[in-house]
């Protein structure tokens, strides 16, 4: 299961677009069932928001606070610009680097798929179960 | 009319011989003493943000108007206010820290500071960069840079005297509060609660920076300054000592190195006991279930030695925090409050868990210990006897445990109060607090900690107090020797902003909306005068007198905790999750943005 939903990911990553028009219909880098069930990679992506306290910036819902609304900037950010802004940050304006925090490294996969599902409308917002 | 003069060429003199013309503490203590200046944020040592000056009265309070603005040019919130020491005032800004002298005569800026700081420390912050202020000693003014510099400016010129690195952004470690001066240092704390960072109180010398002692909340009893058997708390009904390695016995292994109970709080003095007043913060991390004991000195009033910074005595108001209840609030000190029929010197403080303690100052002997908002659940009452807080087993986020969303807590984590301080009346010995009326739902998780990196592990949801009147703050005034409640004004949001009660019989704060209110300090449910400046308070209102004319000041500006969900994108309901999820409502009425007004009668 894992597998299926990764393939996308990688091809989306080597691609290198810029955004997601390439990625068909369907071809989501997570799993979800019921808006709060997800696939396990997806699952540790929202532990690692939730442990790096993302929410005091991003807000709860992902909707904005001190940092902006990624409901909005996750459907404009390819998934290298993602990665770039995690791991180097935007210190001028805030948004920490998180290339030193081992959960984020280990876990930015997850973390771009759980906050795609969130932008999309697919994943609902707070506590998060393992689709099994 | 002699006197008054002569202690204004004694500022005038004092300011025009410097440096070094006189002994920072009696010079500090005898601007504070004339109520022309406002020497120190809290007006004086004894942090009554209370005024002498009586030209704005009850009676006339309504015919204030707006006698000059000043803007800062910084967004964010704006905490903290005004000093005023002769013919100059001195205002600050939030992150990069501004620092304007202005010419009292013409409004001109004499000079300004802005120092370079690395923004990286700007994340470390999350989420506002407040500043509460500066401070003035020896012909210097002090300001606490958020990157932890201290540094010392010319307060003619603003030229930089000295500066020392108080901490390291890199571990976790800022700062937002206020430097005290006490005697010949200026004392110092440091922010980080949520990053693991293992707190402390640092005393610097006003005329070099030399670092004379730094004190730790946690650890070994030499780091904290502690002596087992001198060092005394509230035990069994009596003080007594609190013994060898009292901190490392209340932690699990080496969780008192990351332990949190930071010091970035409001602290007080007391010249005859030659003792220095402040709170520690919240243990880290939030989850309670990783880390079993009373986590001590977290959540502590602490009394010190100026001049060692050994510890007198030590109470730990909560044990164990489960709900971020820091003890940082500041510390009021008051003479003569009537307990039980009996006259005490007291420190009085209102703390974030939404009890107010009055303990004798000298001693430490726990006197009084009561809610100051009725909707306080989380525990029953203190234990007189023990000192403890009797916990509430449903509202116990570690009975609940952890993955647990534990519902309607009262307070939220903001506390009742959080580091908006009080007003104390000398003349009805009273107290004027600001409050919030906030409760919560609270989930504990696991985390690990990696150094710099947000150390939290819980989430909160907080909304206006269930079953009270809507609104989400009150202004009360407090008896402190009763522990009672006097009088409770409702407000729609809550009280961010520092009070200042005066000898004119008004008592005035700014609101989150961006009103500032002056009210009567007899009855503080009649409100005499109401003026929306251009942002929300969460400044502290100031007074001074300048050529015969009382001024009050306050800073405008929202942001900081509550006022942080103004930001981008909260147009989307939140259906009440966050701390923000009450306080969107804020956006119909404010914007960003830090403006200084000044008011006088006409």
């Amino acid at each position: 299961m894992k597998g299926m939903q990764s393939i996308p990911v990688i091809a989306f990553a080597l691609a290198g677009l810029a955004s997601g028009p390439a990625l068909a219909a369907g071809d989501k880098p997570y799993q979800v069932a019921d808006g709060n069930k997800v696939d396990k990679t997806t699952l540790e992506g929202w532990r690692t928001w939730r442990a790096l306290a993302c929410e005091r910036c991003h807000g709860a819902r992902q909707e904005g606070l001190v940092g902006p609304s990624l409901l909005e900037s996750m459907r404009r950010l390819s998934k290298d610009e993602f990665k770039q802004a995690m791991m180097k940050g935007r210190p001028e304006k805030g948004m920490p680097n998180f290339d030193g925090s081992k959960m984020v490294t280990e876990n930015l996969d997850g973390l771009y798929a759980y906050l795609k599902g969130r932008a999309d409308g697919a994943i609902q917002p707070g506590r998060l179960e393992e689709l099994k | 009319m002699v006197l008054r003069h002569a202690s204004r060429l004694g500022i005038l003199l004092g300011l025009a011989v410097l440096p070094g013309f006189a002994a920072a503490n009696p010079e500090v203590i005898k601007l504070t003493q004339n109520s022309r200046n406002w020497a120190m944020q809290a007006g004086n040592m004894q942090n009554h943000r209370y005024s002498g000056l009586k030209q704005i009265t009850a009676a006339n309070v309504k015919d204030l108007r707006v006698a000059w603005t000043f803007s800062t040019g910084v967004l964010r919130g704006h905490e903290g206010g005004p000093l005023v020491i002769g013919d100059m005032l001195y205002i600050h800004s939030p992150f990069p820290n501004k620092v304007f002298a202005i010419n009292l005569a013409d409004q001109t800026i004499r000079w300004k500071y802005e120092p370079k700081q690395d923004p990286t420390v700007i994340p470390v912050m999350c989420c506002d960069t407040v500043n509460r202020g500066v401070a003035y000693a020896d012909g210097k003014i002090f300001l606490q840079q958020a990157d932890t510099n201290l540094v010392a400016l010319d307060a003619k010129t603003g030229k930089e005297m000295w500066k020392v690195k108080n901490g390291d952004p890199k571990k976790g470690e800022t700062n937002t509060n206020a430097p005290h001066i006490f005697k010949d240092k200026v004392i110092t704390g440091i922010s980080g609660g949520e990053f693991g960072v293992r707190g402390y109180l640092a005393a610097y010398d006003i005329k070099t920076g030399k670092l004379a002692w730094k004190a730790y909340s946690t650890g070994p009893d030499a780091e904290m300054l502690f002596d087992p058997q001198k060092t005394m708390t509230w035990t069994d009904g009596k003080m007594a000592p609190v013994g060898a390695d009292s901190s490392l016995k209340s932690w699990q292994g080496d969780q008192w190195k990351i332990g949190g109970g930071t010091t970035w709080g409001w602290f007080s003095y007391d010249p005859k006991l030659n003792l220095v007043y402040y709170g520690s913060g919240n243990p880290s991390t939030w989850n309670p279930v990783q880390r079993p004991g009373d986590n001590k000195w977290s959540m502590t009033i602490f009394a010190r030695d100026a001049d060692t910074g050994m510890a007198k005595w030590v109470y730990q108001m909560t044990p164990h925090d489960e709900w971020d209840f820091d003890g940082v609030n500041e510390m009021i000190l008051a003479d003569g409050i009537n307990v039980k029929g009996k006259p005490r010197n007291v420190v009085v403080h209102f703390d974030r868990n939404g009890f107010a303690y009055t303990l004798d100052r000298a001693t430490g002997e726990l006197l009084v210990a009561q809610k100051y908002d009725p909707t306080v659940n989380w525990a029953t009452h203190v234990d007189m006897k023990t000192g403890r807080p009797q916990v509430v087993k449903q509202y116990s986020t570690r009975a609940q445990g952890a993955d647990v969303n534990t519902k309607g807590i009262c307070p939220a984590a903001l506390g009742t109060k959080d580091q908006q301080p009080a007003a104390y009346n000398p003349a009805n010995k009273l107290f004027y607090v600001p409050t919030n009326h906030v409760c919560m739902d609270y989930e504990p998780f696991k985390v690990e900690y990696s150094a710099g990196q947000p150390y939290v592990g819980a989430t909160l949801s907080m909304y206006p107090a269930p079953g009270s009147h809507g609104g989400m703050g009150n202004f009360i005034v407090w008896d402190a020797g009763a522990g009672k409640i006097v009088k409770s004004k409702p407000e729609k949001f809550s009280v961010w902003s520092g009070a200042l009660v005066t000898a004119g019989g008004i008592a005035c704060y700014g609101t989150l909306e961006g009103y500032v209110k002056c009210v009567d300090a007899n009855d503080i449910s009649k409100e005499l005068y109401k003026f929306k400046t251009p942002s929300g308070i969460i400044g502290n209102l100031n007074t001074w007198e300048f050529k015969g004319k009382q001024y009050i000041g306050v800073l405008s500006g929202i942001g900081g905790w509550a006022g942080i969900g103004l930001a981008a994108g909260l147009e989307k309901d939140t259906d009440g999750l966050g701390a923000v999820g009450g306080y969107r409502e804020l956006s119909k009425y404010t914007e960003l943005g830090g403006v200084l007004t000044v008011f006088s009668l006409p």
